[in-house]
């Protein structure tokens, strides 16, 4: 629809009235002439009456044509795209153009994204924007609406340029809805009376929120109490023009042990979304440890819809960092989403000698029989290599090779053995655990093993006689657990029941000497799980049986659990908990262990990201997340160089909404900015420019100069 | 001094102005290295049977023993036809004078020059029809002064009106010459017809000294209107509206090629064409003409 800046000079249109004249008064009734050559006149006139026709006719257009041009180039018309007329207020509007700058917005849709094209539109528009038009520039992404915020509309048209060339995509979502409602509150603060907002933006369901309240300009603060507020004239200007923007993305990945695949074997579950209105088949996904490929499968995806694809393998001990790629080939998409990086923390093996005290041949009462079965490669996956000897055998064979030594019932080792012991422990590194049986002597063991044992053993205590009637009521159940403790750790509140259940007929109680950390203790306080550091190495002991003897636990499901973990503890190959993978946008705090601070994170592209710094724990790192992908942490305590931290490794994943580009209905879209009274979804530049429309002035001076140009060469003629 | 036709104009009866004119032009002859034209040259006659007695050379008889007729006298005298075109297009003239008025001041001077060399002038007034197709007048030669009275009467009780039969009046004029004589004809040949120029071509074949006056107003030479006019034709009843600025261009074209077409069509029949406008002075005209005459 055509509106004119200035409609006061359309009355120069009447200007076309003047050449009308002219024309008629050249058509005038003529004078009479007798004239004697009228034969060279009516050749003449025959030769030239059709010309001269068409010639007068000519003229008299152009002559219209200059006048009405320069008329309405004076009145400054604009061409509006359809329905914005009503929405329109003339005179000038203060402008805030919004650019969608999320994730999304990095689509490829030809040879540029969707960024680009809608940068390049918002430079024009400002551009086309009038002298009397302030303006104000903001870029649309992550939850907190623009980034770096969006100030009053200013007639600085040269600092809205630079932020406009300068803006990049992030990969962050965005709040396309809180974004127009930040603009205008930001129009707000001109008082140019027109209002006026033009978003740039892929018009994704996901970043509109059709339920929220249409944007309101605040009314002027000298306004009265209770006036409502403006409603500003919305602009949309779709950067897909209306195209399908059809994406493929791996939007979820979980990785987790498989038995099936044998030790360290691994299955990674990766959730790939189709978001196009076609169903994709045939899509390859590739399954990587740095650059090699270590599976593949191929997976149909149905339009508009998710599935999930397993692959396989056996990973090597340590911290893994992996990727989930899709093999596509299409030009046009979004890249980053097309991969998603995990991290998996991957226990190495670990060889655990039993040292038997009290074998028998019958395999419910021997001493390890429920260790060993707690032990057992099924149940293990493998990563648990035990061998079972008596207590004589035991104190023969050397100790080299055995990250774990389990001491089930023995009697006081002699003092060779525990020296070997000890040995293991303080100088490998080796782990120790001592559980206890009718074999043991207190005294005697305290004079055997000495320093190894966390705290010297004092006397063994009865709480019932097992078998006797209320046994099971006196007996003793563990009372305090640390549950953060990594043996613990693998009870949720649910499963705790199963471990605080368990009775302790007898167990023995310790000296109060020694520093060591009570893991667990009874419910009259005795310690059941006591730990201490020793050399590079750990002794862990339980004031009970592993067997039956002393106490039921051995026949409880959360027996093995916790034997798994006590072992893997102590041989410093605990199975850790694999980290929560971080979105991006997030912050994440990085702790290190051991009083270490954390020094430098690494972002995806290998360079540092900047760390904030928590007063209260100022050796934390918190971590903004900007991209997604690996993230590695180097740690270190002071005056020392810092060592990256496989541990504090975590992976980055984009928000999977943002994958996801299915375009919100325009016509409801329209209804949530308060209808087509004041709101456009415009599928072009040209028809983004909302109040002002498309300029028509230049065009028609133009016009105008070809009709001067024109009249002129007809006249001389 | 120049007698400009506006000047001319304003003397008075066309007797004063042709005699004015013919002054003119005798001056300019004084003037002039040539001493006019001389029509004398001598003839002899063999006596025959018929012949007058009273006409015998007898000086020559007795010379050459032979009678011999001696005609040169009466013989040699010009013989000089004015034929006016009295058209309707010559009664156009918004100057000081109408085209046949310019023509009757020159055929007048011409008729009062003749004659006082004792040459014989009659006249033609072409015209529509009048005592002969084309020929609304006439007037047998004779060179008395009351002869040249009564021509230059005939001259300007003539008026423009009617068709140009030229062709017909050009005809009716070579009939009457008779012998071999000076036919000039004033007219600006705007005939319709187109025959007129044949007729000429006709006349000049019949061995008469054939003159042609062509006679335009300066309008009709350079066309010099700007506002819409409706242009009446003299002659009948065609009639055109034009925008004479538009028109001008292919006006003066077609003029111009009409001028030359003529000029150079009757150059090639041995007619002596002389294009004037009625601006210019008749004297320096006809003086002109004259000069042009004895150099040739």
């Amino acid at each position: 629809m055509l509106q004119f800046a200035h409609p006061a000079y359309l009355w120069g249109l009447l200007g076309i009235a003047l050449p009308i004249l002219v024309h008629l008064f050249n058509q005038r009734r003529p004078r009479p002439l007798s004239f004697g050559a009228i034969e060279f006149v009516l050749r003449s006139q025959r030769q030239k009456a059709r010309r001269l026709r068409l010639r007068q006719i000519l003229l008299l257009a152009m002559r219209c044509l200059l006048i009405g041009a320069v008329a309405l180039a004076l009145a400054r018309p604009s061409l509006k795209p359809h329905g914005v007329q009503a929405a329109a207020a003339s005179g000038p509007q203060a402008t805030a153009l919004v650019v969608d700058a999320s994730f999304s917005m990095r689509y490829r849709l030809g040879s540029r994204t969707l960024f680009e094209r809608a940068r390049a539109e918002a430079l024009a528009t400002l551009d086309r924007l009038g002298p009397d038009e302030p303006a104000t520039v903001g870029l649309c992404a992550g939850p907190a609406g623009f980034s770096g915020g969006m100030g009053a509309p200013s007639f600085d048209r040269l600092a809205a340029r630079r932020l406009l060339q300068s803006a990049q995509p992030t990969y962050l979502g965005s709040d396309m809805t809180g974004c127009l409602a930040a603009a205008a509150k930001a129009l707000g603060e001109s008082p140019v009376a027109g209002k006026r907002i033009i978003a740039f933006s892929d018009l994704a369901a996901h970043s509109i929120r059709l339920d929220a309240p249409p944007p309101l300009v605040p009314p002027p603060p000298e306004a009265p109490a209770g006036t409502p507020g403006i409603r500003p004239n919305v602009v949309l200007v779709d950067a897909a023009r209306g195209s399908d923007l059809s994406n493929a993305a791996v939007v979820g990945t979980v990785v987790r042990p498989s038995a099936t695949l044998g030790p360290r074997g691994y299955e990674v579950v990766a959730t790939i979304a189709n978001s196009g209105a076609q169903p994709v088949s045939g899509l390859q996904v590739s399954l990587k440890l740095g650059p090699q490929t270590v599976a593949k499968g191929f997976v149909d995806v149905p339009a508009r819809g998710t599935a999930r694809k397993t692959l396989g393998a056996v990973l090597p001990p340590g911290v893994v960092s992996g990727r989930v790629e899709l093999a596509r080939s299409e030009l046009q998409g979004l890249d980053e989403d097309d991969a998603q990086d995990f991290v998996v923390h991957v226990p190495r093996d670990l060889k655990a000698l039993i040292v038997d005290g009290a074998p028998s041949s019958l395999r419910a009462r021997d001493e390890a029989f429920f260790v060993e079965a707690a032990l057992a490669p099924a149940r293990t996956g493998g990563r648990i290599h035990a061998q079972t000897l008596d207590a004589d055998a035991a104190a023969n064979v050397p100790l080299d090779g055995y990250d774990v030594i389990v001491l089930l019932n023995v009697p006081a080792p002699p003092k060779a053995f525990s020296e070997k012991l000890r040995q293991a422990a303080q100088q490998r590194g080796a782990g120790i655990f001592i559980a206890l049986g009718d074999h043991v002597d207190p005294d005697a063991y305290n004079d055997s093993l000495g320093e190894l044992l966390p705290r010297p053993l004092h006397l063994i205590k009865t709480a019932a006689e097992p078998g006797t009637s209320g046994a099971e009521d006196h007996a003793a159940r563990f009372g305090v657990l640390e549950w953060t403790h990594p043996l613990f750790r693998v009870f949720g509140p649910a499963e705790r029941e199963g471990l605080e259940s368990a009775r302790t007929f007898r167990y023995a109680l310790l000296k109060p000497e020694g520093q060591a950390h009570t893991l667990a203790s009874y419910d009259d306080g005795a310690p059941a799980l006591i730990e201490k550091a020793f050399g590079a190495g750990r002794v862990l002991l339980y004031t009970s049986s592993a067997s039956r003897a002393w106490t039921d636990w051995p026949i409880r499901v959360s027996f093995l659990p916790v034997l798994q973990q006590a072992v893997s503890w102590l041989a410093d190959a605990l199975e850790q908990r694999q980290p929560a993978v971080a979105m991006v946008g997030e912050e994440r705090t990085l702790s290190a262990a051991g009083g270490a601070r954390v020094e430098k994170v690494l972002g995806p592209d290998g360079q540092p990201v900047t760390l904030r710094r928590e007063t209260s724990h100022p050796d934390d790192g918190v971590v903004p997340i900007g991209a997604p992908g690996q993230y590695r942490a180097l740690i270190g305590l002071r005056g020392v160089e810092p060592r990256e931290e496989p541990a504090l490794t975590f992976v980055a994943a984009l928000d999977p909404r943002e994958s996801d580009l299915r375009r919100v209905d325009e016509a409801e879209l329209k209804a949530q900015l308060g209808g087509a009274g004041s709101a456009q979804v415009a599928a072009s530049a040209a028809a983004a420019q909302g109040a002002h429309g498309t300029p028509l002035w230049s065009g028609l001076l133009l016009l105008g100069a070809l009709a001067l140009l024109g009249e002129g060469a007809l006249t001389r003629r | 001094m120049t007698l400009d036709p506006a000047l001319l104009a304003r003397l008075g009866p066309l007797q004063v102005v042709a005699r004015k004119v013919m002054e003119g032009v005798l001056t300019g002859l004084h003037k002039s290295p040539h001493h006019g034209q001389s029509v004398e040259f001598s003839e002899h006659k063999e006596y025959a049977p018929g012949d007058e007695i009273r006409h015998i050379d007898w000086r020559a008889f007795a010379k050459l023993d032979k009678y011999y007729v001696k005609r040169f006298e009466m013989e040699t005298n010009l013989r000089a036809l004015l034929v006016v075109d009295a058209s309707g297009s010559m009664a156009y003239g918004r100057g000081a004078m109408t085209k046949l008025q310019y023509a009757s001041v020159c055929a007048g001077a011409l008729a009062y020059l003749l004659s006082r060399q004792g040459d014989q002038v009659g006249l033609c007034i072409a015209g529509d029809a009048g005592i002969s197709p084309g020929v609304r007048d006439f007037l047998p030669f004779a060179s008395s002064a009351t002869h040249v009275q009564e021509l230059l009467r005939m001259l300007e009780g003539s008026q423009g009106r009617g068709t140009t039969l030229l062709p017909a009046a050009l005809d009716f004029a070579a009939e009457k010459a008779g012998r071999r004589a000076l036919v000039v004809v004033l007219t600006d040949l705007f005939d319709a017809t187109g025959e007129a120029v044949r007729a000429l071509k006709m006349l000049r074949s019949r061995r008469h000294d054939v003159l042609l006056l062509q006679t335009h107003d300066r309008e009709e030479l350079d066309f010099p209107f700007d506002d819409p006019t409706r242009f009446l034709s003299m002659e009948d009843e065609r009639q055109i509206e034009a925008q004479p600025r538009q028109i001008r261009e292919s006006y003066l074209r077609e003029m111009r090629l009409f001028l030359e077409t003529t000029r150079k069509e009757l150059a090639r029949a041995d007619v002596e064409v002389e294009q004037i406008a009625t601006d210019a002075p008749p004297d320096r005209v006809l003086l002109r003409l004259l000069a042009r005459r004895e150099a040739a």
